[in-house]
């Protein structure tokens, strides 16, 4: 098992190497990049998580505070109806804005598999600058045939730097 | 504090044109990195740590002694805490604006100052927050304004326009923490990745979670961050129309008007834009951000001055109107004290510092004029302050019906409360400007990107 950390200056030249490590192929490569790729599909279950949660939060707190106003501790103010659901509107907003916040920063956290305080790749002295001004290519490989695939592949981009560690 | 004699360009680019992705983030990192904090930062710092200092006496003190060291008494039992309470909202509403609102309009001058903008809505947040406990009387027991089972099988008053501000509060603080700290994330870990081995790198590897700038990592940061500032721009709009409908609901002289839940927005848009001008200004210079920071940016937050100056001033006029208009004598009394009364001098000075002295900034020039904004920034400041002042003391002051009329004296404890959170809010900027990357280095890079890519 040997990963190779390979650094390129722009990140056209990380989308030409990633071109030539197409993913059925190399299923353990990662980029690493100071900003989101471009090229990049968008597709993330948070959003509707948040939406999920949001609305959740929102019918929820809705119908407790119906179920207080009407069932749990009726009381009367001025004649106004218990069922007063415009005025439950404000606080169901609320918190259904707090539990969609709430559930996409937690699922962030649990998609990304975040907190990992160390990973493999921390070793690499290129990884030092992948938030920075450099965009990394991390392939992991087992098979010995592989890896000397990868170098040959590497050797026709020309990274600017290449590391290798078993 | 800043130089007047720096010329500078409203048409200027968004970033200077020797900024690259490397020595931007290594300044930015420095910055946060560095040993020894600047003289500067030392004298903005011991004043401000002093009267946050001020501020925890003065709350002990209130703790100790009650509600009744405050100059509050009937009929104005709404003194400064809630005064400054919408005072310290606004201008934590504007921060948010600017970090949220433009982030989804795809506002480029925005990306600098964001950070700041940032700090600002957490600290102006903190000390909004903890005003309203402090007026509850007895505020050990706040906790009755959440949804919990009790064994007087009780429940909260749910129409009440304050209990939608508890919440309103609850949310807008504990949601605005969590946008910036998303927002943070990969600066966090920019942060560390340039940290010598030490202490110093441990704790801001912490706090990046171990962000690394992977592909998912971005994918979701980008789809999560979109989404929370779509929902805090709502959030920061609906904050401040609750705390108007606070006054709104009530059947009060002077409160009791449509028009309350816009104009607040109105006045939160304006401190906030007054208060960012206040930051970056110095800011800019003492840090050397001169090249991220460029006349552009301010001369488009001059501009939004200038926007909401002349929305307030609309609300201004309405609130004379509807008190004509509707004709009710008690309206009329209290309107006729603030045109020419005991209130014409914080009401004329509200008008002055709000709404005629920033029309200075139709012109050109004094759009990135820094002396001028500086000053025109806070007048507006205290100017909101006046108008917050005239919302709630003189509406309180000037009841229906006469024989209840009362005078409001603050107290060297209002003051002191006041003077403390300012504390606060400084100490918090300066602590954060010390520590937390100062510019979002991460959205700063696609501009430097999509720069070089122009010049290519």
């Amino acid at each position: 098992m040997a990963t190779l950390l390979a650094t390129f200056a722009s990140e056209t030249e990380l989308e030409r190497a990633l071109e030539r490590f197409p993913a059925d192929r190399w299923p353990a490569l990662e980029t690493y990049s100071p900003l989101p790729l471009s090229g990049q599909p968008e597709q993330s279950p948070l959003p509707a998580l948040m939406f999920a949660a949001g609305m959740l939060g929102f019918f929820g707190f809705f119908f407790l505070m119906a179920y207080a106003d009407t069932q749990g501790y009726p009381h009367n103010i001025g004649g106004r109806p218990a069922f007063a659901w415009p005025a439950f509107i404000p606080i169901a907003f609320e918190l259904g804005v707090l539990c969609a916040m709430v559930a996409g920063f937690v699922g962030y956290f649990v998609v990304c598999r975040l907190p990992k305080l160390y990973d493999e790749v921390d070793e690499f002295d290129g990884s030092r600058r992948g938030l920075c001004d450099r965009w990394l290519l991390c392939v992991r490989i087992d098979a010995a045939k592989g890896l000397s695939e990868a170098h040959a592949i590497f050797r026709t981009l020309n990274p600017e730097s290449l590391e290798e560690r078993a | 504090m800043s130089n007047a004699s720096e010329t500078l360009r409203a048409d200027a680019p968004v970033i200077g044109p020797n900024l690259n992705l490397e020595s931007m983030t290594d300044r930015i990192s420095r910055i946060a990195l560095r040993e020894r904090a600047h003289a500067w930062w030392w004298i903005a710092f011991i004043p401000s740590a002093a009267l946050t200092l001020l501020l925890i006496v003065a709350i002990a003190y209130l703790f100790y002694e009650g509600i009744g060291i405050w100059g509050v008494n009937w009929p104005v039992m709404w003194g400064f805490a809630i005064l400054c309470y919408v005072w310290w909202i606004a201008i934590a509403s504007g921060g948010t604006i600017i970090s949220a609102l433009f982030f989804l309009v795809h506002a480029e001058w925005r990306t600098s100052i964001n950070r700041i903008a940032e700090s600002m809505m957490l600290f102006g947040a903190a000390a909004a927050g903890i005003y309203p406990v402090l007026h509850l009387g007895r505020p050990w027991l706040f906790y009755w304004l959440f949804f919990y089972p009790n064994t007087m099988t009780l429940w909260a008053q749910f129409r009440s326009p304050l209990l939608w501000d508890f919440w309103a509060l609850f949310t807008y603080v504990f949601a605005s923490v969590l946008f910036w700290y998303v927002g943070l994330l990969p600066d966090l870990a920019s942060v560390r990745d340039r940290a010598e081995r030490g202490l110093k790198q441990r704790m801001y590897a912490v706090f990046a979670m171990g962000f690394r700038g992977s592909s998912g990592q971005w994918r979701h940061l980008r789809a999560v961050y979109g989404v929370m500032a779509a929902i805090m721009t709502p959030v920061v709009i609906s904050i401040h129309s609750i705390v108007g409908l606070d006054f709104a609901g009530a059947a009060t002289t002077g409160w009791h008007v449509t028009q309350f839940p816009p104009f607040f927005v109105c006045g939160a848009l304006l401190s906030g834009f007054a208060i960012v001008l206040l930051l970056i200004i110095p800011l800019r210079r003492f840090l050397n951000l001169e090249d991220m920071v460029t006349g552009r940016h301010i001369g488009v937050l001059a501009k939004l001055l200038l926007t909401s100056s002349l929305l307030l001033a609309y609300a201004y006029l309405m609130d004379a109107f509807s008190a004509c208009y509707g004709g009710n004598p008690g309206d009329l009394a209290l309107l006729a004290a603030r045109l020419h009364g005991e209130y014409a001098p914080v009401y004329w000075g509200a008008v002055l510092f709000n709404v005629l002295l920033p029309q200075l900034l139709w012109s050109r020039k004094l759009r990135v004029h820094i002396p001028t904004l500086m000053l025109l920034s806070l007048g507006v400041v205290i100017g909101m302050w006046m108008e917050r002042y005239l919302i709630v003391v003189t509406s309180l002051s000037r009841p229906t019906l006469v024989s209840a009329w009362g005078v409001f004296h603050p107290t060297f404890w209002d003051w002191a409360t006041l003077a403390g959170t300012v504390g606060l809010f400084l100490s918090g900027i300066l602590l954060s400007v010390r520590f937390v990357p100062v510019v979002a280095m991460h959205e700063m890079r696609a501009l430097i990107v999509s720069a070089q890519a122009r010049s290519e």
